[in-house]
């Protein structure tokens, strides 16, 4: 009779106990309550299993134990949290209720974090189907970040590095229970082992909850408890907050001046082609601006050191396909350039190619924005945005090269009007989303951003004015100068005014931007 | 960080690996390298009065981290987050390290010498021109037991004063007074065990899931209970509970006295235990008459049939339970509530069985402590000023003249502040504790402190609101750096222990009392060779010895050995200390007659009722993440984190009303004065016409706000149901 429990204390919390005060046998602890539970760990999962967590929504008491636990058990400063308590909220007074929600990593069946890494820094572990994350490999890119549509990854400034929850692989592996189970005293917290085949259909109903974001993008296994009765507009408490992102300045200049990069060498091509100019030095100064580009993407990395292992990936994910485009883009404009200079016969061929590169790059550029988990991004109108840059930038540097050419000034007049248009419609179908992320993005525009909205919109049509009317050198010049400032605003906006999918956070939590 | 460090992090070559590493503790199992340690310390947690047990892990002469100690009774290897975060307050930045002394205006270091010898040499100065009790002492429930021994021996025997009290009378004052007047003595009744065991547990303005956490687990573990829960707010707790009563504001004690009226009306009370073991049915049944369901429903604005059915499962059930914390106690009814209560559990023979009892939901680590040993609103041992026999037993313990023991309390602590203010105390020495927070209506003790000659803070943390009016500040070693016992809600007493010294110059507030002992010239003969606190607790365990708090079977061994044991506990004990321990199961209670007295109690309207001026009424309260005035947890990052400023809680139809919406930034205004740009929070969790404001952060004090009005009997401050009226803040500021 005394065996199964052993043999439990055992697998279970069994590392828990000093060893100098294990001699508790005189029946105290088999008086108390629910402190006491041992309960012990499912067996490790056989094949077509894995591990996931079981959160019971009907005992939490939103006590945050487990955060407080993990951030211990993993070292963590305060402003990482691999496990977050969120509320949610509902009901009349007196007929209301507040629940929380207790998360760390859901260890998903389709992982995002994973399938989204350049690097390969994800792995689901074959024997427990843990999401693991390697930091050695990592080299901080923070891509997974917005594919997570959890937030679950967090960036370590300090390290440089991503890092997130592991269910406490350490501890399982060795039948030690996680920090946040072996913390929560209300055991609302457990370990369980789910056939990966079955959860397929059945994570629908048991891993959807109220403020969380829908399970279908990554299949989470977490498996929730919901109570019994919740208010039918219960909601997460953190709905009305507005808070703008990190504008990830790196990436604003990266993207632009590709951009640019890919928009002058067009012109450059074009103009080869059908006006028989080289632009030699032009070409020099597009090919300077792709590598101040390049360079500045890798600002944007925690481990700038380890940026080329940023390739590695390309047949998964959008972010090494857009390195190897843009890499590719410079090999062949640098080409280009070189056969401009050198007047090679085959320059046009090289432009071509360079053109091609840089296109299919901005393509992937853009798309590696289209994330679940960021539904502003998450839309053609980041598509459109990103290659109106590059025309707008492109036909500006068309106005500069033919001397203000007509074709010149319609090409910046036409790219204008459509990026006002574009922006307009965009804003426009913001307001109106059914998607909260998407109406507070619109919220943010028109109040906390309002401002640098409104001078955006300024220095484009600024641009676009001084780029129509005057002819003069400076005139093409310093309208090209307005016009990648207010493509470097825009993009500042694209940043900031993204709002991820998350979990429900608590009311005043300031989560790290 | 030498620059080639400071390349080698910022290129990436270092990604912090060997900072964030991992390995095998034979204690914590696969945890971060950097919470190994190399040896475990046993102690019991210094915030609230559940009194977990705790395992303090020390590396390198520091706490590296903290764990819930598994054989500990109270909790069983769980802690709350405050609790498992405790170790940051010791390496807290603000801590107090040296003796301070403010010279030309300035605090400036001095030696201990000088700090203890001013401290005597001045206030005696105080006393000698304006009289003895011109000196005020203010404490805590934060010192271990032997502290508060020692310390109200100083003050009482030493100083010559009775002007002592404990910030305790802020908070529990209550619940004390209301056991004296129903059972003859201080002390909960009952056990935890009996969250596990009733089968009906009625709580009574107690958020226990928000501040006492680690309690839930057995009311979880109680499957069979009925679970009521008396809030006007919408709490954790009340969430949780299987009938919730959103009663009105301050309504409780018309609740309770309607419950009484249905259980004897209806025949449901315990004729036997009545007739055996109480007196004053009589008069009891006469004052419950006027509360008749329909009363009772007017004033708390619950349904005539909820009242109804909640008295009836009271009165049926075969253990019953009622606990209550702030709700009750912070009030000018608050001792007459608790007597109402206790009314309710005597009639109904709820009191010293399993399962049954009135209990109160202690504050403080040690607000138990200072009550048993306190010498403040009664002589050590639970003894009783005006107790002739008592004073005898204490002069013969003690060795000392029969007319060296006090025949009467001194002030409360409201009272000592008031007569600051009228410049009857013109001294103070503030010990462990942060009035500048905590006091009610701030300015009025401000006011007192500006008046006196001297104020002497002796605290863990500096600086803190109140260490900075310190004209003598002594440091003091907190938890995890000194030796006792503190006393939990269950009368468990539970051993704390040292696990690193002190900060800088910092002591122990035992070795402090002693040097001013010693100084003073009374060191002999109040503590005669006493050296380290374990002296302290066998002379008190000699004082308690055969007094309802009998501590003279417990031992520091046997403390080490059971993690905790409740008392009574005398040397002549039958039973092991495992088995739960509840006062008054004979029936014998600590009057002169044995019997429990049934005191008729009458409901009245609070104090400061809402008016177009101030239309709303303010709650205060706490959050988990919090302990009081965040001395500790405020500089404690991951709590902060977690709970990082103050918000306003304001319903919906309010919010409305006033035009305001979620996280706008408001004022909260009383009659008494502003607290300003509180972030709001609009929620169904309050009532229209109420609000709720925690009362752990000095940038937004609730305090500013909160009214002069104290129970009459206990003293306790009616912190609660301000009104007050709430402001969008003006932009200015934002």
């Amino acid at each position: 009779m005394e065996l199964p429990l052993l043999e439990r204390a055992q697998v279970g919390d069994d590392a828990f106990y000093l060893s100098t005060a294990a001699g508790t046998a005189d029946g105290v602890q088999a008086s108390f309550c629910g402190l006491a539970s041992t309960i012990a760990l499912p067996p490790p999962p056989g094949p077509g299993e894995q591990y996931r967590f079981h959160f019971d929504m009907t005992k939490c008491i939103g006590c945050k134990c487990c955060v407080v636990a993990c951030n211990e058990q993993n070292g963590n400063p305060a402003d990482i949290l691999w496990r977050r308590v969120g509320e949610i909220e509902g009901g009349t007074y007196p007929d209301t209720l507040r629940h929380y929600l207790s998360m760390g990593c859901n260890h998903c069946l389709e992982p995002t974090c994973m399938t989204g890494c350049p690097v390969d820094a994800y792995s689901k572990d074959g024997a427990t189907g843990i999401v693991r994350h390697s930091a050695d490999i990592c080299i901080g890119c923070q891509y997974c970040t917005w594919n997570c549509s959890y937030g679950v990854p967090q960036y370590n400034p300090e390290r440089g590095v991503v890092g997130k929850c592991d269910m406490c692989y350490g501890r399982l592996t060795q039948g030690q229970h996680p920090a946040c189970v072996s913390a929560c005293p209300e055991g609302a917290i457990r370990i369980e082992t789910v056939k990966t085949l079955q959860w397929r259909e059945a994570y629908r109903v048991d891993a959807n909850s109220p403020g969380m974001p829908s399970a279908e993008d990554s299949l989470s296994t977490t498996r929730i408890t919901l109570p019994a009765r919740t208010p039918r507009d219960i909601r997460k408490v953190d709905l009305d907050r507005l808070r703008p992102e990190h504008p990830h300045w790196p990436l604003v200049v990266m993207t632009v001046l590709t951009q640019l990069s890919v928009g002058a060498f067009t012109s450059i091509w074009l103009l080869e082609l059908f006006g028989a100019h080289a632009h030699r030095g032009a070409a020099l100064i597009a090919l300077l601006t792709a590598m101040v580009a390049l360079c500045a993407s890798t600002l944007h990395l925690g481990r700038p050191i380890h940026a080329a292992r940023a390739l590695k990936m390309w047949r998964r994910s959008w972010l090494s396909r857009e390195v190897l485009l843009f890499t590719l883009f410079a090999i062949a404009a640098a080409g280009y350039s070189a056969a401009l200079w050198r007047q090679f016969p085959a320059s046009p061929l090289l432009g071509g190619l360079t053109v091609l590169f840089g296109l299919c790059g901005v393509g992937a550029s853009a798309r590696l924005y289209l994330v679940v988990g960021r539904p502003t991004w998450n839309s053609p109108f980041t598509i459109l945005e990103f290659y109106l840059t590059a025309v707008l930038l492109g036909s500006g540097c068309a106005n500069i090269l033919s001397g203000s050419s007509a074709t010149g000034r319609w090409g910046i007049f036409a790219s204008g009007v459509a990026t006002v248009i574009v922006a307009a419609v965009k804003l426009w179908s913001l307001a109106r989303s059914a998607v909260h992320e998407r109406r507070s993005s619109y919220s943010l525009l028109h109040t906390v951003l309002l401002n640098q909205l409104q001078s955006r919109l300024l220095l484009l049509c600024a641009g676009v004015l001084i780029s129509g009317i005057a002819h003069a050198g400076w005139a093409t010049a310093l309208g090209i100068l307005l016009l990648c400032c207010g493509e470097l605003m825009g993009r500042y906006l694209f940043f900031v005014s993204v709002v991820p999918t998350n979990m429900a956070t608590d009311y005043l939590s300031v989560e790290a931007a | 960080m030498t620059l080639l460090q400071w390349l080698k992090l910022k290129s990436g070559v270092d990604n912090g690996s060997a900072k964030y590493s991992y390995g095998d503790d034979p204690v914590l199992g696969f945890t971060s390298n950097r919470k190994h340690s190399e040896r475990w310390v046993n102690s019991t947690c210094g915030y609230c009065s559940v009194g977990c047990g705790m395992q303090l892990g020390v590396r390198d002469g520091k706490v590296v981290t903290v764990r819930g100690n598994p054989d500990h009774p109270v909790n069983l290897g769980k802690l709350c987050p405050k609790g498992l975060a405790e170790h940051y307050a010791i390496d807290a930045e603000d801590r107090a390290k040296y003796p301070l002394l403010r010279k030309d205006g300035q605090l400036t270091r001095i030696g201990w010498n000088e700090a203890i010898d001013t401290l005597v040499k001045r206030f005696r100065k105080v006393q000698e021109k304006y009289g003895p009790e011109s000196l005020g002492i203010i404490s805590t429930g934060q010192l271990v037991t032997e502290e508060f021994y020692a310390l109200g021996k100083l003050v009482q025997l030493g100083f010559g004063t009775s002007n002592y009290d404990g910030n305790t009378t802020l908070c529990m004052a209550a619940a004390v007074a209301g056991y004296k007047r129903s059972f003859g003595s201080d002390g909960p009744p009952g056990a935890y065990e009996d969250l596990e065991k009733a089968d009906v547990i009625l709580l009574i303005g107690a958020n226990v899931a928000e501040n006492h956490p680690i309690l839930c687990a057995r009311l979880e573990a109680n499957a069979t209970r009925t679970l009521i829960v008396a809030d006007p707010r919408v709490t954790k707790t009340a969430m949780m509970a299987d009938i919730y009563l959103p009663l009105k504001p301050r309504s409780d004690l018309a609740l309770i006295n309607a419950m009484l009226r249905v259980v004897i009306y209806e025949d449901l009370y315990d004729k036997e235990y009545v007739e055996r073991h109480t007196t004053g049915f009589a008069e009891l049944r006469a004052s419950v008459e006027r509360y008749t369901l329909e009363y009772a429903s007017e004033i708390t604005g619950l349904s005539t049939d909820l009242i109804h059915e909640i008295a009836l499962l009271y009165g049926n059930a075969k253990t019953a339970f009622i606990g209550w914390t702030m709700g009750v106690n912070h009030s000018t009814k608050g001792t007459e509530t608790v007597n109402a209560i206790n009314n309710l559990a005597l009639v109904t023979g709820n009191i010293g069985r399993t399962g049954a009892s009135p209990f109160s939901i202690t504050g403080q680590c040690n607000a138990m402590g200072t009550r048993e040993a306190g010498f403040s609103s009664g002589l050590p041992g639970y003894r009783k000023f005006e107790s002739e026999k008592d004073r005898e037993e204490l002069a013969g313990l003690w060795n000392l003249p029969f007319d060296r023991i006090p025949t009467k309390r001194g002030l409360a602590y409201p009272d000592i502040i008031e007569a600051a203010v009228s410049k009857k105390i013109r001294a103070l020495w503030i010990i462990g504790t942060n009035p500048l927070v905590s006091f009610p209506n701030i300015d009025v003790l401000k006011h007192g402190l500006a008046n006196l000659d001297l104020l002497v803070v002796q605290d863990g943390f500096h600086p803190t609101p109140t260490t900075e009016l310190a004209d003598l500040l002594l440091p003091a070693a907190i938890w995890g750096e000194k030796e006792g016992t503190y006393t939990n809600s269950e009368r468990r007493v539970s051993k704390v222990n040292a696990a690193v010294s002190p900060p800088g110059e910092a002591r122990s507030d035992f070795d402090i009392f002693l040097a001013v002992a010693e100084k003073l010239g009374c060191r002999e003969e109040l503590f005669a060779g006493w050296t380290s606190p374990v002296d302290a607790f066998d002379e008190w365990r000699r004082v308690t010895a055969g007094r309802l708090c009998d501590y003279s079977g417990i031992t520091y061994a046997a403390l080490e050995e059971h993690g905790g044991i409740q008392w009574p506990f005398p040397d002549s004990v039958s039973t092991t200390p495992e088995v739960a321990r509840r006062l008054y199961s004979d029936g014998q209670f600590q009057t002169e007659d044995g019997r429990a007295r049934l005191l008729p109690t009458q409901w009245a309207p609070f104090p400061e009722q809402p008016h177009p001026e101030f239309p709303l009424i303010l709650n205060t309260g706490r959050t988990v993440e919090h302990w009081h005035t965040r001395t500790k947890t405020g500089g404690i990052s991951i709590l902060q984190r977690m709970s990082p400023r103050a918000w306003l809680e304001m319903n919906s139809v309010d919010a409305r009303k006033l035009g305001l919406r979620a996280h706008d930034r408001v004022d909260v205004i009383s009659a008494r004065g502003r607290v300003k740009e509180v972030e709001l929070r609009v929620t169904e969790i309050v009532a229209p016409g109420q609000i709720f404001l925690p009362f752990h952060f000095v940038e937004s004090n609730a305090n500013q706000i909160t009214q002069s009005a104290f129970d009459p009997i206990s003293r306790e401050p009616n912190y609660k149901q301000c009104a007050v009226r709430v402001e969008k803040s003006s932009p200015v500021h934002t």
